[in-house]
């Protein structure tokens, strides 16, 4: 069995016109048993930035209060938020501090750069960074997944992306992407958590699914 | 409760508190995840007045594709390149790394940095991890001493070639460096010698191309597109995505569209954001 | 197939050093493997540490390439202490101390050669534990195994350089012809009162042994025009 699948997960952040989208699933289980439903698995970081840990809730736990903390100083010393590339990188080189000891998660990271320039990115647990959304590049991929359900997540965002959605759109779309994927993983689902953000507001939708 | 211990963000090196816990559930049973591999081909030769360096772009988590279009050609300094395979972590964060002490080397001579620098300070980092840290690199770049090519492996040993390939599509790429290079020689090593004459940039970048898309094609571990660095004394030329053989087939722009309100929705919460509010009538800091 | 890529790279070697009358040839293989693939054919494992001494390298290719770095590391500035040239002893003492100190953690057999002005061209061998031996001729590397009778019976005390050399190149292409480990050109460096003459044989060059058949241009090179593109 591989670690991720002790907690089961599903994490996935897409780009749209001047927003982003990140979605998770709500369970956390312990291996096939389900222990809870409601389980968050996304955090903010501030406003307009989001932070997704798939894999052992444990250490998606420890992670994020450390990050919350790298975060608070720089905040105390730069009076100002994070930019998405800067805590990208942050967490980058917080993960591959423990590359001989890894923490067992997969972040996604999601947010609003200072133009409002929407900006994705995921990593490996040693924080090799996985895809910048690098604007003018035509291949750049524009969706970032993780967790358990990866695989179908893959497959269904690659079929159901397009570029530039407005926020409707893209919340319907990823909200298919995951509730899909989910069906076909039995150790994420119970539902969904999307939040997606534009320039001026922040929705929080929670989102019905199978509960099985 | 007096002990009021903070934990300062660590000044460098790696941190192993984890590892006997992780020993603990690997023992268990229990795996720790794949790590984001470059499967990759890379490849790099010299040629007249300089090194062309060639990559494809695929990133692979065990058998998924985790990157379609990444990047491998890492920047070095402003003369030297290098191409990294192994765990996409290490050759991130080895060339990053020894790219900022070359910075710092930079600063303090005021001269261009030598490839050679750039070498022995990756073999030594690299030696110091016995190969635990695995990043098998090709390094390329023109310095006051011409241009130079080399190949480092994990373990931190270094070959010096006119011509070189790495990671697991290295058997593909050099079967067409070994075939090609044959041209008008009937004596290989005689060629060696004089190989660095032989070829033009043109010819470089076709071959490097050559032998990245036999790479794409034979290997499974690289896939998607090549990337081309072609240096030269005072020049770059970075062709991101100098050929795309593997366009995609399906469709995305027009696939799907979903109706709003399609997706059954428990709960809603809109949060509105403020605009982050320009306080007028405050003097700027004075210069 | 199993080519074991991840494995070290290291040099499945054949070297050998030999005294003559006047000075020492040193010879070595150029075949560096990792696991069964050839990642260089035509590496030189013949390192130089200073003007008059130079080193044979075999076993990993990168414990023997940090050890010769910081063995000329040592003997540039025990140079410059000193005002003249390092003897050879102290050159192979170095190597020797290295490969001791750090016996647990390297796989290193090493051949050092050179010439001083105190005792003339010396061979010293410092084979896996970091044992110093001073030998009229030296053998190392995988290929090896395959030399001893042949050199017990081929070398002479003073030989000639022509004769030394011939011996070199015909001993180390005696072991590639057996040794799967060991192949590609052979490389040679003599060192005398006169200097350093290094000397490199293709390996169509070599003389062919028992059922040995001599190479041929590849097939590639019969065809008109090899796949135009």
């Amino acid at each position: 069995m591989s670690i991720f699948e002790y907690n089961g997960s599903a994490i996935v952040a897409m780009v749209g016109k001047n927003c982003f989208a990140i979605a998770s699933d709500r369970r956390l289980g312990v291996q096939l048993q389900t222990v809870a439903t409601d389980f968050q698995r996304i955090y903010k970081i501030h406003d307009k930035l989001y932070i997704g840990l798939a894999g052992l809730a444990t250490d998606a736990q420890t992670l994020h209060q450390r990050l919350v903390f790298r975060h608070n100083l720089y905040q105390l010393r730069e009076e100002r938020n994070m930019k998405p590339e800067t805590f990208a990188s942050l967490v980058s080189a917080v993960l591959y501090e423990k590359r001989f000891g890894p923490y067992f998660c997969q972040p996604v990271i999601a947010g609003l750069g200072e133009k409002d320039e929407p900006f994705i990115c995921t990593m490996d647990s040693i924080g090799a960074n996985e895809n910048a959304n690098v604007i003018g590049i035509e291949l750049a991929k524009d969706f970032v997944v993780g967790g358990t359900a990866s695989e179908s997540l893959y497959g269904a965002c690659e079929s159901m992306y397009k570029p530039n959605m407005e926020p409707d759109e893209l919340f319907e779309t990823i909200s298919q992407a995951l509730l899909a994927s989910v069906d076909r993983d039995c150790l994420s689902g119970w539902g969904g958590h999307v939040i997606v953000v534009t320039p001026t507001e922040v929705t929080e939708r929670k989102l019905k699914g199978r509960m099985d | 409760m007096s002990k009021a211990t903070v934990e300062l963000p660590p000044k460098a090196g790696f941190n192993f508190d984890l590892c006997r816990r992780n020993d603990m559930l690997t023992k268990n049973g229990v795996h720790a995840p794949s790590f984001l591999k470059t499967g990759t081909t890379i490849v790099g030769l010299v040629f007249e007045d300089g090194v062309v360096l060639g990559a494809d772009t695929r990133a692979t988590e065990g058998p998924i594709v985790a990157d379609k279009n990444c990047e491998k050609i890492h920047y070095m300094a402003p003369n030297i390149y290098c191409c990294g395979a192994g765990t996409a972590a290490d050759t991130e964060n080895v060339t990053d790394m020894i790219s900022s002490q070359l910075l710092l080397h930079r600063y303090a001579t005021g001269r261009e940095s030598r490839v050679v620098t750039a070498l022995t300070l990756l073999k030594t980092h690299l030696f110091g991890y016995q190969g635990h840290v695995s990043a098998a690199l090709v390094l390329g770049g023109v310095d006051i001493t011409g241009p130079h090519l080399h190949t480092i492996y994990p373990h931190g040993s270094t070959d010096t070639l006119p011509f070189a390939t790495m990671g697991s599509g290295s058997l593909a790429a050099m079967a067409i460096f070994e075939s090609k290079y044959r041209e008008g020689l009937t004596d290989f090593y005689i060629y060696i010698l004089y190989l660095c004459q032989s070829i033009a940039r043109d010819e470089g970048v076709k071959l490097v191309t050559e032998a990245i898309c036999s790479g794409i094609f034979n290997d499974l571990g690289s896939g998607s597109n090549v990337d081309v660095c072609v240096i030269t004394k005072g020049k770059v030329e970075y062709l991101r995505n100098h050929q795309k053989p593997n366009p995609r087939t399906y469709i995305s722009s027009k696939g799907f569209s979903f109706l709003k309100g399609q997706t059954e929705v428990l709960s809603t919460k809109v949060t509105l954001l403020e605009k982050p509010q320009q306080e007028e009538g405050v003097d700027k800091m004075e210069e | 197939m199993d080519l074991n890529l991840d494995a070290p790279h290291s040099m499945g070697t054949t070297i050998i050093g030999v005294t003559y009358d006047g000075g020492v040839v040193l010879g070595a293989d150029s075949r560096t493997s990792t696991g069964m693939y050839v990642a260089n054919r035509a590496s030189d494992k013949i390192t130089q540490l200073t003007d008059n001494v130079y080193l044979c390298r075999s076993g990993s290719a990168a414990d023997t390439q940090i050890i010769s770095d910081y063995v000329r590391y040592f003997l540039d500035q025990h140079t410059i202490q000193l005002g003249q040239p390092a003897t050879v002893k102290v050159a192979a003492n170095l190597i020797r101390l290295l490969s001791y100190q750090n016996k647990n953690m390297l796989q290193a057999g090493m051949i050092v050669g050179g010439w001083d002005k105190y005792v003339g061209g010396q061979i010293y061998s410092v084979p896996l534990g970091g044992t110093i031996l001073q030998q009229p001729f030296s053998i190392g590397g995988s290929g090896s195994s395959y030399l001893y009778g042949f050199m017990d019976q081929s070398w002479k005390e003073g030989m000639s350089k022509d004769e030394a050399e011939k011996l070199v190149v015909k001993a180390v292409s005696l072991a590639i012809a057996r040794d799967g480990a060991s192949g590609g050109v052979v490389r040679t460096v003599t060192i005398n009162s006169e200097g350093v003459e290094r000397k490199f044989y293709p390996g169509d060059s070599l003389p062919l042994w028992h059922e040995e058949l001599a190479s041929v241009n590849s097939l590639l090179d019969l065809l008109p025009e090899p796949m135009s593109t």
